[in-house]
């Protein structure tokens, strides 16, 4: 295995909690006044110039929002947040919507170079290898877009900046654009589907994402196509004291597959910023929706100050019979953690999956899991979630499945397996498991250990120094679920792990 | 979503701050015990644990609990014959316990009401958390019980048989017992009546101390009409051993809490369980396991039978401590749903704060494997029996692993009981 001399290499090259991603721009920037009210909704609305009917429904939202309080039953403690000194609108001065790329601020494109996203299709076409960043920073993006095509819908901050491939997707029928660009020229489908499977009353996070989203990506994938390219969204914070709330919507019709990866950075600062974004998937009838995230926002430095709030509610409706839904997240990133990516597996035969790599270290804290409910007759789920929790970090695996009484022949594995690595950190499993059907079959199995004396020893005294013989079985440990990731993703999440895992590793 | 606002008060909140005032003046205890029993009806009056309170998310008590009958001074209980030949019986009838009781060597017996009056059992009453209402519903109304202490280096040669039994109305009890270093003792806790509407409560405390061996069997077979709260609560001293065997086979509302603490290095528990569930009913299983000191084991199985209209839960939480280093703890629950009405939740938790531990869980829900029914069936057996044949041996695993011959056989005549009329 070559990429675990790799990750060894590279965590010995960076030092402890330093996050590789934590440079700020200088940007000029629009933004809305501090703070959340109806009018900061209408301004937001005005700027996005959207249609009235979607004004209503982010007030409907807003005022919803205004009787719920947050939600306590997580695993996770952090300061009351105060809502009202939070920019909800921030948006860098020259582009105030999707254009062309030469129309965009280069500066704005320098970040993204600088981060390895390509967002120049003629360099990604011809295969031209990009000058190295300074420090080489953009090595892990040069490797994992090189290889392959991947259109890309750049959110920088509350918009999205540019799209790339859009005319080749729209050539195959795929529609891939910024979610404010479908408001204004898709309403039909928009209005359809939107809240359809995370309605505005979902929960405290979800409510207060439809009231004040500012973008994010739609993607509309029409009746037994099979999109050409994997689509990304690359989402960055950038300014000071804003929160992101971008809202994606995938729809996969009739016999339609895509695959759809998404990844996450921001600066590094001290103070902490929240990012609570709703991502809602519809699959019909024999479609299929691959659906892979790579998240690394700023965990907050080694004292445990700073980094971002990922408060994420990500749902998958398999509305038609014999679809499918996945889920892979490798999740390095943020403070905190907050998400359980779901599906609701309606249609007959349909199946749902998850899998999931959890790192935390220094202070973060990590509540994530899924949820399988189960509705109709031989559907099938399946969850892998792989756990490591490091210095004083705690990790949680929260995870529900459910069977309801017509969900004849309904079928769940579950494993999750967590690792520990020193004596201050903690992780706990927490799976729900509800049977309304004799003919439902659940399996449920977890584990938590430290990596074995006996496996160290066994590979130590095969020569291999102690910290590549623990990165060897960390590695091994979280295979099965690197291995769902599009291969381009795969290296990067390696080496991602190892990077979170410094300091803590030997 | 809104909880500021207070509820209104459910009917049976109502009828148990009532019954309170009522019962007040008869409710043995000094000083500090009724300061305990205001303690605890003041949780009450802040109202049952609903499906929001998480360890109560399966059994939503305000719901569940629609009726609280009234105490009943002159309904008549008898003891019955024990489960285990030769056992020596303390009755507790109709939440009163007996003077008449026989003597056992090595072993002091008490009756709980005296400790009450005298106060001694009063740091005992304190309830576990905010959560814990059958902890608190039982603080407030405890009138009797037992307290039994066997003496360190005793070897019980015949089993103690705790027997709370009664015919309808309210009963509230407790049964404490100290089992001495290095002592051994076979103990079940017979829950079990007949007649009228019931509700019980009952709470079993166990200290074993260190080097002691403790087998304790909570066999409850409460009629389809009683409400039986239940809570086993206890601690392990150094290199001691308790094996729990909780037999669950009857009762309309059940909630059997299990909470254990290993307080010595050393300790090991063993959890066996067995739920059959039948007719429209409710029964719940929660365990809260501590290891709160290193080197420390325990292992868990539960095997559940859903049929008829039965709802089943099993919570089980693991916590092992920051220091309880070398931990081992494995825990496992299998249920078979036998019919399309019924269900069965399970949650499995484990919470951990020490690396260098062994734990693991697991949990499964399926229907008779079709491969073991052809297996038996081209053998000539109807499918009728073949079913039964597999139900039974499904469950009989867990017994047969108690190692002692009389207590298995004594526990499969009251499965082929419950089989025979449930079957």
């Amino acid at each position: 295995m070559p990429a675990v001399q790799e990750t060894i290499d590279r965590v010995r090259k960076i030092d402890v909690d330093q996050y590789k991603y934590g440079f700020q721009t200088e940007i000029e920037m629009d933004k809305a006044p501090k703070g959340l009210s109806e009018d900061i909704i209408r301004f937001i609305s005005a700027k996005k110039d959207e249609p009235d009917w979607m004004l209503e429904w982010r007030l409907g939202a807003y005022r919803r929002w205004l009787t719920l309080e947050e939600p306590t039953w997580a695993r996770v403690h952090y300061p009351k947040i105060d809502f009202q000194d939070i920019y909800y609108y921030a948006a860098p001065k020259s582009t105030p919507g999707p254009k062309s790329l030469s129309d965009v601020d280069p500066e704005l494109l320098k970040v993204y170079e600088k981060l390895g996203i390509p967002l120049k299709e003629q360099e990604i076409l011809a295969g031209v290898q990009k000058p190295a960043a300074a420090d080489g920073e953009a090595e892990i993006g040069d490797n994992v877009y090189k290889s392959g095509r991947v259109a890309v819908d750049a959110v920088f901050d509350s918009v999205s900046v540019v799209t790339t491939f859009k005319e080749e997707l729209a050539k195959a029928g795929v529609i891939f654009c910024s979610i404010s660009e479908a408001i204004r020229e898709h309403p039909e489908l928009v209005k359809k589907y939107l809240g359809s499977v995370v309605p505005t009353s979902d929960n405290f996070y979800a409510t207060l994402n439809s009231a004040v989203f500012t973008d994010g990506s739609f993607v509309f994938v029409p009746k037994g196509v099979r999109c050409p390219m994997e689509l990304s969204t690359y989402f960055r914070i950038n300014e000071k004291n804003t929160g992101q709330f971008e809202r994606t919507l995938i729809i996969a019709e009739e016999g339609a597959y895509v695959s759809y990866l998404e990844g996450c950075t921001a600066p590094q600062r001290d103070e902490n910023q929240l990012h609570a974004a709703v991502v809602e998937l519809i699959a019909l009838d024999d479609a299929e929706i691959k659906y892979s995230t790579v998240q690394n926002w700023y965990p907050g430095d080694a004292e445990g100050k700073g980094g971002i709030y990922n408060f994420v509610t990500k749902r998958g409706d398999c509305r038609g019979d014999r679809s499918k839904i996945s889920w892979t997240q490798v999740e390095t990133g943020s403070a905190i953690t907050w998400k359980y990516p779901s599906c609701i597996l309606r249609g007959d035969d349909s199946s749902g999956e998850f899998y999931s790599i959890a790192v935390s270290n220094g202070y973060q804290q990590v509540d994530s899991g899924t949820k399988m409910i189960h509705l109709g007759k031989n559907t099938s789920s399946r969850i892998i979630s792989k756990g490591i929790a490091a210095g004083f970090s705690q990790n949680t695996y929260r995870g529900q499945v459910s069977a309801h009484r017509k969900a004849t022949n309904a079928r769940n594995f579950t494993n999750c397996d967590s690792l520990l690595i020193g004596d201050q950190c903690g992780a706990h499993t927490v799976p729900y498991m509800e049977a309304k059907n004799a003919t439902a079959k659940f399996e449920h199995e977890a584990t938590t250990s430290k990596i074995s004396e006996d496996q160290k020893f066994y590979v130590m005294q095969r020569g291999i120094p102690e910290e590549e013989a623990i990165a060897l079985i960390v590695n091994g440990f979280v295979k099965d679920v690197i291995q769902q990731l599009p291969m381009e993703f795969a290296v990067e999440a390696q080496k991602l792990i190892g990077i979170s895992l410094e300091g803590s590793v030997g | 979503m809104n909880m500021h606002a207070q509820p209104q008060r459910t009917l049976a909140e109502t009828a148990l701050i009532d019954a309170f005032g009522e019962r007040l003046s008869q409710l043995p205890g000094d000083g500090a015990v009724m300061v305990k029993r205001d303690d605890a009806i003041e949780a009450i009056k802040h109202g049952l644990p609903t499906r929001r309170v998480e360890s109560w998310h399966y059994t939503d008590l305000r719901r569940l609990l629609t009726n609280v009958p009234a105490f009943e001074a002159d309904a008549v209980a008898k003891a019955l014959a024990p489960v285990l030949e030769g056992s020596a019986v303390l009755p507790v009838l109709n939440g009163v316990s007996q003077t008449k009781l026989p003597e056992i060597d090595g072993v002091t017996v008490q009756r709980l009401s005296e400790k009450l009056t005298d106060g001694s059992v009063a740091p005992g009453l304190d309830t576990y958390g905010d959560d814990d209402a059958i902890g608190a519903l039982n603080t407030a109304f405890v009138a009797d019980g037992y307290f039994v202490d066997i003496a360190d280096a005793t070897e019980l040669e015949k089993p103690i048989e705790l027997q709370n039994l009664q015919a309808g109305g309210q009963s509230h009890v407790r049964l404490l017992a100290r089992v001495g270093a290095g002592a051994k003792a076979v103990i079940v806790e017979r829950q079990t009546g007949e007649g009228d509407e019931a509700l019980i409560s009952s709470v079993s405390q166990l200290v074993v101390g260190d080097g002691a061996q403790v087998t304790w069997l909570i066999v409850q077979e409460q009629p389809d009409t009683a409400t039986h709260l239940a809570q086993f609560k206890a601690h392990i001293g150094k290199d001691g051993k308790l094996t729990l065997f909780v037999m669950n086979a009857g009762g309309k509302l059940v909630r059997q809490e299990v909470v254990v603490r290993t307080t010595g290095e050393g300790a090991d528990f063993k959890l066996r369980g067995i739920n059959l569930l039948a007719g429209d009913t409710h029964t719940d299983t929660t365990m809260v396991l501590d290891h709160a000191v290193p080197h420390t084991t325990s292992t868990e199985v539960i095997r559940n039978v859903v049929t008829g209209k039965a709802r089943g839960v099993f919570q089980g939480r693991i916590n092992v401590h920051q220091y309880a280093q070398k931990t081992n703890a494995k825990m496992a629950c299998n249920t078979l749903l036998l019919s399309d009405d019924g269900e069965f939740s399970t949650k499995p938790e484990l919470e951990i704060f020490a690396d260098d531990v062994v734990c693991g869980h697991g949990a499964t829900v399926t229907e008779i494997d079709h491969n073991h029914l052809f297996y038996l069936m081209a053998r000539g057996i109807d499918e009728k029996s073949a079913r039964g044949l597999l139900v039974k041996a499904f469950v009989a695993e867990v017994i047969e692993e108690l190692d002692d011959e009389a207590l298995v056989e004594a526990l499969e005549e009251r499965l082929d009981g419950w089989f025979s009329t449930h079957g």
